[in-house]
């Protein structure tokens, strides 16, 4: 069984449908993006997945079952809206939300020393929350969401705040757990650390599921019938061609149905057209993203 | 089960050391060390411990009379008791009062039967034990003819009981005993408690909700827990000051007996008002906790949910204002109603039964309509806990609160 499996969960509140129909599941080690535009039904669907909501109709089998307090120590989550004890010095704060999910002192103070060194931490651990930055604070609730080592964290924009080497710094450390075999859900706009870190993604819009699958796969079937070809010269008429499109520098040739990508590279070696580039075109996740959420809002 | 100690430990340390809470810890104290002092300190400028003269013209004090039971009322009074010296002439008794022998003198002329008037004769202001005394000791000497029991209470002045409209309670001519103030002492005391956990009850629950930690809390334990920790170490702050003061109350009580303050030697205590009043003030604690919970939970700043309790606060007051009423008529309709008022209660019982015994029926009614209250409270609390934990920002309105379900 998976370790998060969501069957057609719906939840309403008053007359807004927060959640129409979702459902996906995580597989064990994987990082899972769950995209979706504003407003689109991400945090519900977060909220009803760790029993913080009760759907409306739907089910939800979390780590082998319903939830329940003894698993709520397996799991991670860093919530959109951050929170921590702003009055009381970092090291009490991530102590006391560690011990909450059963971490020996003894050893939460280890765990804890690693973390703070590892996030450069470790010489403000006296200073009062509020004292901190809130690039520091984003490291702090990075640190309270795995401090205990759940075997499946949720977390809702991990990169917030953060400069460049810190981001490197959390991807390197999503990387090392899932080496480690710790499932990830990763809420974000963010599509290019999307595409670099996740392996399966679902997309909601308008609180359904619109898009789901592994990446890779997903971005092949959205690549079209086109290459991207850039030259030294001015691209001589190519017979199989429907479409020439000036694209980053390069030119997107949308091709005939009958033609192969073979086809166009054989032409234009033959007519000695000198090559810079030739590639599959394969859109990015953020030009998929947007084709699908105007695409679902054109129907509807 | 070790979830809500974890909470209940943690929010007792959050609050036992901010510099808030240690100074109203070591202020009831300081406040009461403050009274005794001032007034130990205030009653020995009053009192003067050098002998009183007389010089007697009118044979008043021919065969001068102390007696031992004039002597204990000047003790129980706290007097400290002067000698009297008698002198034979004006000029000898100047001499002795010029010197400092005496604090002051007095004379009785020899028409004295006829005028009733004595003379007073001093530098500084005598003592009031010395005016006090002497007082008692021309009584006692004028009516030296008498049998002694009649002199003795003459001199000793009046000894008025005040009994309550209805009879049935008896105030001694000292005011009220210790041991009768006791069920009003536990009302205030009571009513400070209330005051203070609501606070804190207040700003633990509405605090997460400004430090935005709700959501990582309810998914690390139940709320259940969650709340019930947060309220056993609201209780555990409130029992620490509670504790800290009646052990000072305690002490202050026993170094006043030594002194010989009269107010504490007797302290039988009415334990059936104690009783009543404590099966009041514990349901009544237990329902503004429960109120400030789900009030906490409700509003979206510790500022804001202060300006709603401080409403149920001035309804705890209330009874205060009236409680001319109770002295008239502490069985008047207005007084039951009241005291079968959560709210209303605690204050009215704690009042009435300065001045009555109130029926034993009133109270387990009371008891019983406040446990309802404290019980529907507690209900109201999980739900508005439950709807209003991630509004941040945005207040629980009470048709959200009893309209749609979650």
């Amino acid at each position: 069984m998976h370790p998060v499996d969501v069957s057609q969960i719906a939840k309403s509140f008053g007359s807004t449908q927060a959640v129409a129909e979702v459902s996906f599941e995580v597989r064990r080690g994987e990082i899972f993006g769950l995209l979706g535009p504003n407003g689109a039904g991400k945090t519900t669907t977060i909220r009803i997945m760790l029993d913080i909501f009760k759907p409306d109709h739907g089910r939800v089998f979390i780590l082998g079952g319903s939830m329940t307090d003894e698993k709520k120590a397996r799991i991670g989550y860093m919530p959109e809206e951050r929170g921590l004890y702003q009055d009381v010095t970092l090291e009490r704060c991530l102590l006391y939300l560690a011990s909450l999910k059963d971490v020996p002192d003894n050893e939460a103070r280890q765990r804890l020393a690693e973390y703070l060194e590892r996030f450069d931490l470790a010489e403000h651990k006296n200073k009062k929350v509020k004292e901190l930055s809130k690039g520091m604070q984003q490291k702090a609730q990075i640190i309270t969401t795995l401090l205990h080592q759940p075997e499946l964290v949720v977390i809702d924009e991990p990169f917030t705040s953060l400069d460049p080497l810190n981001v490197q710094l959390v991807k390197d450390l999503m990387r090392d757990l899932r080496q480690q075999g710790v499932t990830i859900i990763m809420s974000t706009h963010q599509m290019h650390q999307v595409e670099e870190l996740c392996d399966r993604i679902l997309l909601i819009d308008a609180g359904r599921d619109v898009l789901y699958g592994n990446l890779a796969e997903i971005r092949h079937c959205f690549s079209g019938h086109a290459v991207l070809v850039r030259a030294l010269q001015e691209l001589p008429s190519i017979p199989g061609v429907e479409q020439v499109v000036a694209h980053n520098g390069a030119v997107k040739l949308t091709l005939a149905e009958d033609t192969t990508p073979q086809e166009i590279l054989c032409q234009l070696t033959a007519q000695e057209v000198i090559l810079e580039k030739f590639e599959i075109a394969i859109p990015s996740l953020d030009e998929i993203f947007i084709r699908v959420v105007e695409e679902g809002r054109e129907t509807a | 089960m070790k979830h809500l100690w974890q909470v209940a430990h943690y929010e007792y340390q959050r609050n036992v050391f901010k510099k808030s809470f240690i100074l109203l810890l070591i202020s009831v104290p300081v406040f009461i060390t403050f009274s005794i002092g001032l007034g130990v300190f205030l009653e020995s400028l009053e009192d003067n411990p050098l002998p009183v003269g007389y010089v007697d013209h009118a044979g008043v004090f021919a065969s001068p009379l102390t007696t031992p039971e004039i002597s204990s009322t000047w003790v129980a009074k706290n007097d400290e008791s002067v000698a009297f010296i008698a002198y034979s002439s004006e000029d000898e008794a100047a001499a002795e009062l010029n010197d400092g022998v005496i604090q002051v003198y007095y004379v009785l002329p020899a028409d004295y039967s006829e005028t009733r008037r004595v003379e007073q004769i001093y530098i500084e202001k005598p003592g009031e034990n010395a005016e006090r005394q002497f007082y008692d000791f021309m009584q006692i000497n004028l009516l030296s003819s008498q049998p002694h029991e009649i002199a003795f209470r003459t001199a000793a002045g009046t000894d008025v009981t005040v009994r309550s409209l209805d009879g049935r309670r008896v105030i001694p001519s000292g005011g009220p005993t210790f041991g009768l103030l006791m069920p009003l002492f536990i009302t205030m005391a009571f009513l400070f408690m209330i005051l203070m956990s609501s606070g804190y009850t207040l700003s633990a629950v509405a605090d997460e909700k400004e430090n935005r930690t709700m959501e990582v809390l309810v998914t690390s334990i139940s709320s259940t827990h969650l709340i019930a920790g947060k309220i056993l170490g609201i209780v555990a702050i409130g029992l620490t000051l509670l504790f800290a003061w009646t052990l000072v109350i305690i002490i202050g009580i026993l170094f006043a007996r030594q002194l010989g303050v009269g107010w504490f030697t007797d302290l039988s205590m009415d334990w059936r008002a104690i009783l009543a009043t404590l099966a009041i003030a514990i349901p009544a604690y237990a329902l503004t906790i429960a109120l400030m919970t789900a009030i906490g939970a409700m509003v979206t700043t510790t500022q804001e949910g202060q300006s709603v309790s401080s409403i149920f606060f001035i309804l705890h007051l209330a009874p205060l204002y009236i409680s001319w009423s109770f002295i008239n008529d502490p069985h008047s309709p207005l007084a039951v109603a009241l005291s079968l008022c959560p709210f209303t209660a605690l204050m009215t019982i704690g009042m009435r039964n300065l001045f009555t015994i109130v029926p034993t029926w009133q109270i387990l009614v009371s008891m019983v309509v406040q446990i309802i209250c404290a019980l529907g409270a507690f209900w109201l609390a999980g739900r508005s806990l439950r709807l209003g934990m991630l509004r941040y920002g945005q207040r629980l309105t009470w048709r959200g609160l009893f309209g749609t379900p979650n």
